[in-house]
């Protein structure tokens, strides 16, 4: 019973992040952004191709913290979505593959997150919400992409059913380290920011800013479903 | 014996679980922001002004992060709250802070404070 136990342990430790089965490193997927190393970053208005209206105003506040945590200065969302608003830039599809530097002129911005919104959907019988989204990172100065990557992460909503025993723990402590105000439209598109920036090489005011280029880059099309 | 072997494997799951992905080096402290903030932009009321009015001064004043700074933005978001709430002196000066902490800021922020003087 101890052995099993342990066994069970040390699995779990393994597991518990997922393998990252490849041999690219960061510097070799990325370069741009080590070239550029971008400090400032402002984030863009998602590009909704999905009939969920609300989608966009859902995801596009959610960026900000995870990119903040990454190590770079990003542009406060709510005061930047005004701006965007004034200047009738609030659809992103103009600049998607456009010139940029007009960001760096008005906001002194290095680079421009770009989101583009592709599914967004739930499945009411098992009570999943799938959302699918693409994500690219432009640089201000050259145009180039310095990061793309994209996430179709399922969230799990029927798990507070009385899963019991530790799991049930695990699932009621995650759910409650998020908030109740927040809907599960709010945490899918969250959920979906860390799984797809994880790879996003660490910023300035990161502690690991140019020591990351040798780490394992995961897969470009990030699949998962969370609890 | 077995009891206590079992709770401590459990208790020791849990912590792998929760700090293996999870990194425990945040650079920020965050508390609730992310939740009040969006609630209150969606639905701005006096009661909610309060709560977002409050967290911004706990996400400013303190600070566990491994920065052991504030957040970019937060200065400015903050600054410009109390300016659209009528403390715009106050408000100016939180803004002029965020230029000080983040100097990449300063076009844009020194923007919106020359339009608040207008």
């Amino acid at each position: 019973m101890k052995n099993i136990i342990t066994i069970l342990a040390v699995a779990a430790m393994f597991v518990s992040c997922g393998s990252t089965a490849s041999f690219t490193t960061l510097a070799d997927k990325y370069p741009g952004m080590y070239e550029e190393q971008p400090v400032s970053i402002v984030i863009m208005p998602p590009i909704n191709q999905t009939n969920h209206a609300e989608a966009k105003d859902y995801f596009y506040t959610t960026l900000y913290t995870p990119l903040c945590e990454k190590g770079y200065y990003v542009y406060s969302p709510y005061l930047t979505m005004e701006l965007f608003q004034q200047e009738s830039a609030y659809d992103s599809e103009l600049f998607i593959e456009g010139d940029l530097s007009k960001f760096r002129e008005v906001l002194g911005a290095d680079a421009a997150m770009f989101t583009v919104i592709k599914d967004w959907r739930r499945n009411n019988i098992g009570g999943a919400l799938t959302v699918d989204i693409q994500y690219l990172l432009r640089s201000t100065k050259t145009g180039q992409t310095l990061y793309s990557r994209e996430g179709t992460i399922t969230v799990d909503t029927s798990i507070n059913t009385g899963a019991g025993g530790w799991i049930g723990m695990l699932a009621d402590m995650a759910a409650t380290a998020v908030s109740t105000a927040a809907t599960d439209k709010v945490v899918a598109g969250r959920r979906c920011n860390v799984y797809v920036l994880s790879d996003l090489p660490a910023g300035k005011y990161s502690g690991l800013f140019g020591k990351d280029q040798k780490k394992a880059a995961g897969k470009e099309h990030v699949t998962a479903t969370v609890r | 014996m077995m009891r206590k072997i079992l709770l401590l494997s459990v208790l020791a799951f849990i912590a792998f679980s929760t700090t293996s992905c999870v990194s425990t080096n945040q650079l920020y402290s965050w508390y609730n922001y992310e939740d009040v903030v969006y609630t209150y932009n969606k639905k701005p009321s006096d009661k909610q002004l309060a709560k977002v009015i409050e967290q911004y001064r706990t996400v400013i004043e303190k600070q566990h992060g491994t920065r052991a700074t504030v957040p970019p933005g937060l200065y400015a978001e903050y600054g410009f709250l109390l300016c659209k709430t009528g403390k715009k002196e106050e408000g100016i000066r939180y803004m002029k802070q965020e230029i000080a902490l983040y100097p990449e800021s300063e076009i844009y922020i020194s923007r919106i404070i020359k339009q608040l003087e207008k």
